[in-house]
């Protein structure tokens, strides 16, 4: 049995031993579990691993601090400073804001009623104070996802408004990160306040969400954290939430409540004034603290130090302007002081200040009295005088200066006081205070706008007196001047007060006049008047009637007024002003080349002209235009002449010569000049004219004319006239055989003729038709000229220009060969060419 | 409410600013660019099946990506990578950016923005380097800030990827 167990199971066995070694040797175990305990660990579910662990480690950490506290603090001190650093500055703010808010309220009504409040809710009375007296409203409040900057909630107070709160948050922890970056500043609080005017912008960070709250007003401290709390809270009930956030808000619904007690937090306005009781209790526990403190000075300290202050401040007093120390003295550690003090000297009681005398070992017994000395002088005439702002007064070398404008009544008071001052006091000077009293003033100005009107031209003041504050003024006035009523406004004088009395007349200085003839004359805008040197001068062109009212004015004024001179003026009454124009229109005739004016004359408003004209000179008709010469008062007689003036030689010779293109015909000095060259017959017909024209002596010089050089054409023309086209007998049409010869001609003819185009030569053919002897005069010289026609024909179908090609019939009169064989009579039925330029 | 924080990364000047613009009226000034170095507008997309708020963060873009604060794209869900079509080294830009950005906060949803398609003579990007990169299964348009072309097109796409 124990054989086959041994067969069967000795491998557990032995394991199993093995194992119960294992756990058994502390050693051995301890290597073992050490071996997979971080992978344990990893693998356990956190919370209960979290769980499992945390009292062992707090107490490995109580010990730790019991052991040695250093290390640990050591290890936390980075994390704990600028925690605990924050907090304390808060704490010190805090407590701060709650005494002064808590002296504020202790001895007033509402204080009893918060005492009540604090006993009855268990909160210190402080924070009771804090809620009702500080004046501030949360508007918003917005949780912000911290990791994002993504809004996770927002809600708003009654009222208050703000841009999309999206983009608030998102742009709030933009900045937030951007201060931090600027400043560097590397601790996890990030930026908690900023300030715009009324408005605060709270944060207060938590791990995972920020809040942010906007409060209008002076919040105190502690609100930081009230709202701290709330975020801790909002943290508390939704951390998975806020973790796991990522843009979607549903899960954090309930974060909305929490929020929403934030904004309730605010305080109005409470209408407390000022605690007086509050200032009178604390001035009473300071002057009792402050003879305790006496007290205990004055057992440790020496009498003489006393004594040498005391001396200083009598002898600050002394110095003092105003002040006159009469008696001092120290006696049994008190201190006792007499003497005069002006009203407006320092207060020597004030001047113990600073001086660590103990004002109430002092005994004073100060009198008034008035101090002649020149600055309290001046002190006092401000106060009794109440000079105006216009006056300045100062002290210049002990007097007293008065400077400025004052009314007349001031002035006599002031005089009233210099003369007091002058039994003894020092001197007060009024002479530089200039009187403006109402009347004063207003009589000046009236005399400004006197003086304003007697200036102005066309107005002449006779009277003008003042009475009663009333003002009167008479004369005279041209009805063209400025008028007095409107020259009133700008000179403060009020113009109900102004009575005025005046004639119009009419005033003869230049401009007046002047205005009025150009109100009655109505001179055209042809005519300008102006003055110089006190005469009218009219200058321009005007009609005679024009001119004939100016003249009768011109006499009218003579009678005293300014003289009004009218002799530059042209008379351009229309009749004139027509023969002006005609007159021009003949001049401009006569400069005409070619055209000759021999009579011309104006007659009952029509005018007469007659002479010689060229037809190649400009038309006298269309020169009318553009003269104002009427056409239908224009009677022309013109007779045709040649002009032999050079210009319209050289016309009429281009139009009858027709010279080739490649002369040239100028005019040099009144001559005429042909250049360049031409064909031989050409020249011939210029040197005829040139002979004609030199009988009416006008020279035509044609001895630089060239013979053109035609002779490349010569050798074409040569092979043009040496072609023949050959017919059969009786035949008009030539035969196939003779249409090589034909398009050969042809191309020639084409060749020759554009040749001598381009030298400005025209070429013509002429195509003679010949017939042989046999048969009938009058029907050879048909058939001969048909020959031709069909030839020409044929040579237009080849494309020369047929105006080129002439014809005509020789019919047996021009034989080639004398006809008396067979083969001459075959060569007799022919069409010859022969070229002719012109 | 569902919101999503998308970022424009991109070169300078190639047009973030004025992308954003055109897809959404502003409310902050623009000097919030210069002065926060980013600027924030919101643009309410209506998908199928919901309606998200994009969040977009325009920033500041400077020649050198070095002083490009990745700290701004700190929960952001999704990219708008931003191409000058004319000029070829703001391609490299704009992945070097989305690397490190990545590197910071691990893969995001992207799109890749090819601007200024107005500018066709002035287009430097050959179309196969565009296949090529469609082909690795990215979202790329091509847009006109100017004209407005394919600019809601890709924002939209954006917004249906972030809420996958
Ligand atoms: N033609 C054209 N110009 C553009 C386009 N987008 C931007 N710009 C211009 O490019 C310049 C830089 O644009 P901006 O939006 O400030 O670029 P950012 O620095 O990336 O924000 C500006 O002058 C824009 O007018 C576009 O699609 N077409
Ligand atoms: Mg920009």
């Amino acid at each position: 049995m124990e054989t086959l167990r041994q067969l069967l199971v000795s491998r557990e066995i032995s394991e199993l031993s093995r194992v119960t070694h294992l756990l058994d040797e502390p050693e051995q175990l301890a290597a073992a579990v050490g071996d997979i305990l971080p992978s344990a660990a990893a693998r356990a579910p956190h919370a209960q691993l979290g769980e499992a662990l945390a009292p062992a480690v707090e107490r490995a950490v109580q010990r730790s601090i019991q052991k040695s506290p250093r290390t640990l603090t050591d290890i936390l001190y980075p994390v704990f400073l600028p925690a605990i650093r924050k907090s304390i500055g808060e704490k010190i703010d805090q407590t701060f804001q709650s005494l002064n808010e808590t002296l504020r309220h202790i001895f007033t009504w509402h204080g009893l009623k918060w005492r009540f409040e604090s006993w009855r809710t268990g909160a210190s009375f402080s924070e009771v104070v804090l809620k009702h007296s500080l004046v501030y409203r949360i508007e918003h409040a917005f949780l912000i996802h911290r990791n994002s900057g993504l809004l996770i909630a927002h809600v708003t107070a009654d009222n208050a408004t703000s841009e999309d709160p999206q983009l608030i948050s998102s742009m709030l922890s933009a900045i937030q990160d951007f201060v931090k970056d600027s400043f560097n500043e590397k601790e996890q609080s990030g930026l908690d306040t900023i300030r715009f005017g009324d408005l605060r912008l709270w944060s207060e960070v938590g791990p995972f969400a920020t809040l942010v709250s906007v409060i209008r007003g002076n919040p105190p401290e502690g609100l930081h954290e009230i709202v701290r709390d709330v975020l801790l809270r909002i943290h508390e009930e939704s951390s998975q939430a806020l973790e796991q956030f990522d843009g979607d808000g549903s899960q954090l619904a309930s974060v909305e409540a929490q929020l929403q007690t934030c904004v309730e937090l605010k305080q109005e306005e409470s209408n407390e004034g000022f605690p007086w009781l509050v200032a009178v209790v604390a001035l009473l526990l300071l002057s009792l603290a402050g003879g305790w403190y006496f007290l205990s000075w004055q057992s440790a300290q020496r009498w003489q130090a006393y004594v040498s202050r005391w001396q200083a401040y009598v002898s600050r007093l002394e110095a003092q302007p105003g002040i006159i120390v009469a008696e001092q003295q120290a006696r049994d550690g008190q201190f006792y002081i007499a003497g005069l003090r002006d009203p407006l000297a320092a207060d020597p009681q004030s001047l113990l200040s600073g001086t660590e005398v103990d004002p109430a070992q002092v005994h004073s017994q100060w009198q008034f009295y008035q101090s002649l000395e020149p600055e309290f002088v001046l002190k006092r005439l401000k106060a009794s005088l109440a000079p105006p702002d216009s006056v300045r007064l100062s002290i210049d070398n002990e007097r007293i200066v008065a400077e400025g404008e004052a009314p007349d009544t001031w002035i006599d008071r002031a005089r009233a006081a210099a003369r007091q001052l002058s039994a003894g006091g020092p001197e007060f000077d009024i002479s530089k205070v200039r009187d403006v009293s109402p009347e004063v003033l207003e009589a000046k100005r009236w005399q400004a706008y006197v003086s304003r009107l007697e200036a102005q031209p066309g107005i002449i003041v006779a009277q003008q007196k003042i009475r009663d504050g009333q003002f009167y003024i008479a004369g005279l006035r041209d009805p063209l001047a400025d008028d007095p009523q409107s020259l009133l406004s700008g000179t403060q004088v009020d113009p109900a007060r102004v009575h005025s009395q005046w004639q119009f007349y009419q005033s003869l200085e230049p401009e007046f006049v002047l205005k009025r003839l150009t109100a009655s004359l109505y001179p055209p805008d042809t005519v300008r008047l102006s003055i110089v040197n006190d005469r009218i001068i009219a200058e321009g062109e005007a009609p005679d009637t024009w001119i004939d009212r100016a003249r009768a004015a011109a006499r009218q004024l003579s009678a005293g007024g300014p003289e009004f001179d009218i002799s530059k003026v042209r008379d351009v009454s229309p009749e004139a002003r027509a023969a002006e124009h005609w007159q021009y229109y003949v001049s401009r005739l006569e400069a005409q080349p070619g055209i000759v004016v021999a009579q011309q004359s104006a007659r009952g408003g029509h005018f007469y002209i007659s002479g010689l004209r060229d037809p190649l000179a400009a038309d006298p008709q269309a020169l009318l235009s553009g003269t104002e010469v009427d056409p239908a008062r224009v009677h022309s007689q013109w007779q045709f002449y040649q002009s032999l003036d050079p210009k319209f030689v050289v016309k009429r010779l281009t139009a009858s010569l027709t010279p080739p293109k490649s002369v040239r015909l100028s005019i040099i000095q009144g001559r005429i000049v042909v250049v360049g060259e031409a064909p031989a017959a050409w020249i011939n017909r210029a040197q005829a004219a040139a002979e004609q024209l030199s009988a009416d002596g006008v020279v035509l010089d044609v001895s630089q004319l060239r013979e053109l050089d035609l002779a490349e054409l010569n050798h074409l023309r040569e092979a043009i006239q040496t072609t023949d086209i050959f017919f059969s007998s009786g035949k008009v049409v030539p035969g196939p055989e003779q249409t090589p010869v034909l398009d050969r001609l042809a191309d020639q003819i084409k060749e020759f003729a554009q040749s001598a185009r381009k030298s400005g030569v025209t070429a013509r053919f002429m195509l003679t038709g010949h017939s042989d002897t046999t048969g009938r005069e009058t029907a050879n010289a048909s058939i001969s000229a048909a020959r031709a026609e069909t030839v020409r024909a044929l040579l237009k179908k080849r494309g020369v220009a047929p105006e080129l090609l002439l014809v005509r019939g020789a019919g047996t009169f021009e034989p080639a060969v004398p006809e008396n064989s067979q083969a001459g009579s075959s060569t007799n039925r022919r069409v010859s060419v022969t070229v002719n330029l012109d | 409410m569902l919101q999503k924080k998308i970022c424009m990364l991109g070169g300078f000047s190639v047009g973030k600013t004025s992308l954003v613009r055109r897809f959404v009226k502003s409310i902050f000034s623009e000097t919030y660019l210069t002065t926060v170095g980013v600027k924030i507008d919101k643009k309410s997309v209506a998908l199928p099946d919901k309606t998200v708020d994009l969040i977009l963060w325009d920033l500041a873009g400077e020649d050198d990506i070095g002083s490009f604060r990745v700290s701004h794209v700190r929960g952001a869900t999704g990219l708008v990578l931003v191409v000058d079509g004319t000029r070829a080294a703001t391609l490299t830009a704009a992945l070097t950016l989305r690397e490190r950005v990545e590197a910071e906060f691990g893969a995001m949803p992207f799109v890749l923005l090819f601007n200024k398609s107005d500018l066709a003579d002035r287009w430097v990007i050959p179309d196969r380097e565009i296949d090529e990169l469609r082909q690795r299964g990215w979202q790329v348009y091509l847009t006109s800030a100017l004209s407005g072309e394919h600019v809601d097109d890709a924002f939209l796409k954006l917004a249906s990827m972030v809420t996958k």
